[in-house]
């Protein structure tokens, strides 16, 4: 992971694309189970309009519109029903989810986000339920992209896994040493404490760090902005 | 974009959505296709043999039901010559006898004679079978030029794949 991909951070699509699939990534290296049960619905109603209008469009070069009419009034009229069901999937039953899956404790969790046109904020809805007790819960966590993207565009992952495994315990549970690392005070208008945009640039200069590296750095941080006044960093 | 096809869903979304995109176009047409009745609903003015009515590049919205009415003398129709696919836009002007086997003769506004030297060796007249639009309900002029132009011309579809190849690319970086 030497040289990392740079986005452009004033388009918020790329901010919440490459967020969105940070999360599964993160979440699967924590050994959870993901259920792809949302993603294979709209594939298979996807793939089936497409595989009749493929198979109208044979019917109809190989053989002409005359004899073909009747089959491709149907074709058209199950084709738009199919249409209207995977529209219908992607808003009301998806509704913006990422990941939905099982962590590797039994608890089941299910991740959506959003962003509002022009405004850098990344708004997640996490529902999850209890393995054992069953209990449910619903948890909103809105922070700015300031927080895991430095100036130049660069992801970092630390700071995202941070805000999760903080903010939702069925992953802290499993992630304990970002659920440990020093918390973050962060909220729409981005973090007041630890991450400073010095030290995502840092960060992502080192490449996308896990581990010791990045807690050392978050530690000295931490020291060196109680002592009071940034320091240059290089 | 490309980082995504690390994932085999990722990527089966994404080909599906191109590949919805142009599934809908298709249906869109064949739907237009089926309400009409027309094999062709849209067509576009080729000649201005039916001047000042419809002028060349004008495109027309076809209709082919005899819902209310039977095709007659006087109405504009839009023929294909038998195992031609050239769609010819022209006038009824005699009809001989009625229902689908009524024999129908037509000729172009502007032209000076009838089309029987316009129809197929042996063939002095149409029927309604050859008749694929037997009235134009909407119309939008000078639009259909590009097709006339990328027909005529056909260097002009090069010009046109390789700008659009070269927009792709250079979005890229």
């Amino acid at each position: 992971m030497a040289t990392q991909e740079k986005i452009t951070v004033y388009n918020i699509a790329d901010l919440k694309n490459t967020t969105d699939d940070a999360i599964p990534n993160y979440l699967t290296s924590l050994s959870f189970t993901p259920s792809h049960l949302l993603t294979d619905v709209r594939l298979a109603l996807g793939f089936s309009a497409f595989a009749l209008s493929a198979a109208c469009f044979a019917w109809d070069y190989n053989f002409g519109f005359e004899s073909t009419k009747t089959y491709t009034a149907f074709a058209v009229a199950l084709y738009t029903i199919l249409n209207g069901l995977l529209t219908f999937w992607i808003f009301y039953v998806e509704k913006g989810t990422i990941y939905q899956g099982t962590s590797p404790k039994g608890d089941k969790i299910r991740i959506s986000t959003e962003t509002k046109k022009n405004v850098p904020v990344y708004h997640m809805t996490i529902e999850v339920k209890d393995g054992k007790t069953g209990e449910r819960k619903t948890l909103k966590i809105s922070r700015s992209f300031t927080e895991w993207f430095d100036a130049a565009g660069r992801f970092v992952a630390a700071p995202l896994q941070t805000v999760l495994a903080q903010g939702v315990d069925v992953i802290g549970r499993v992630d304990t040493k970002r659920a440990n690392a020093a918390k973050v005070e962060g909220g729409e208008a981005g973090p007041s404490a630890v991450y400073t945009p010095e030290m995502l640039a840092m960060l992502s200069g080192e490449g996308v760090s896990v581990g010791s590296a990045a807690e050392t750095a978050t530690g000295t941080e931490a020291a060196e902005a109680k002592k009071g006044g940034k320091r240059r960093k290089n | 974009m490309l980082s995504a096809l690390g994932n085999p869903r990722q990527a089966a979304a994404q080909l599906m959505n191109f590949g919805l995109i142009l599934s809908t176009a298709f249906m869109m047409w064949k739907g237009l296709s089926v309400i009409s009745d027309s094999p062709s609903p849209i067509v576009v003015v080729l000649s201005g043999s039916m001047e000042p009515a419809f002028q060349r590049g004008d495109l027309l919205l076809l209709w082919n039901r005899n819902l209310f009415t039977e095709t007659s003398v006087g109405e504009v129709v839009v023929y294909n010559v038998r195992d031609k696919d050239i769609p010819i836009v022209h006038r009824v002007i005699s009809k001989f006898g009625t229902g689908p086997t009524a024999k129908l003769l037509t000729k172009g506004d502007n032209n000076d004679s009838d089309d029987t030297k316009l129809y197929a060796p042996g063939q002095n007249y149409l029927v309604r079978e050859d008749i694929i639009g037997r009235s134009v309900v909407g119309y939008m002029p000078f639009i259909g030029y590009v097709t006339i132009m990328l027909s005529e011309h056909p260097w002009m579809k090069t010009v046109m794949l390789g700008i659009m190849g070269l927009v792709v690319v250079l979005q890229r970086e």
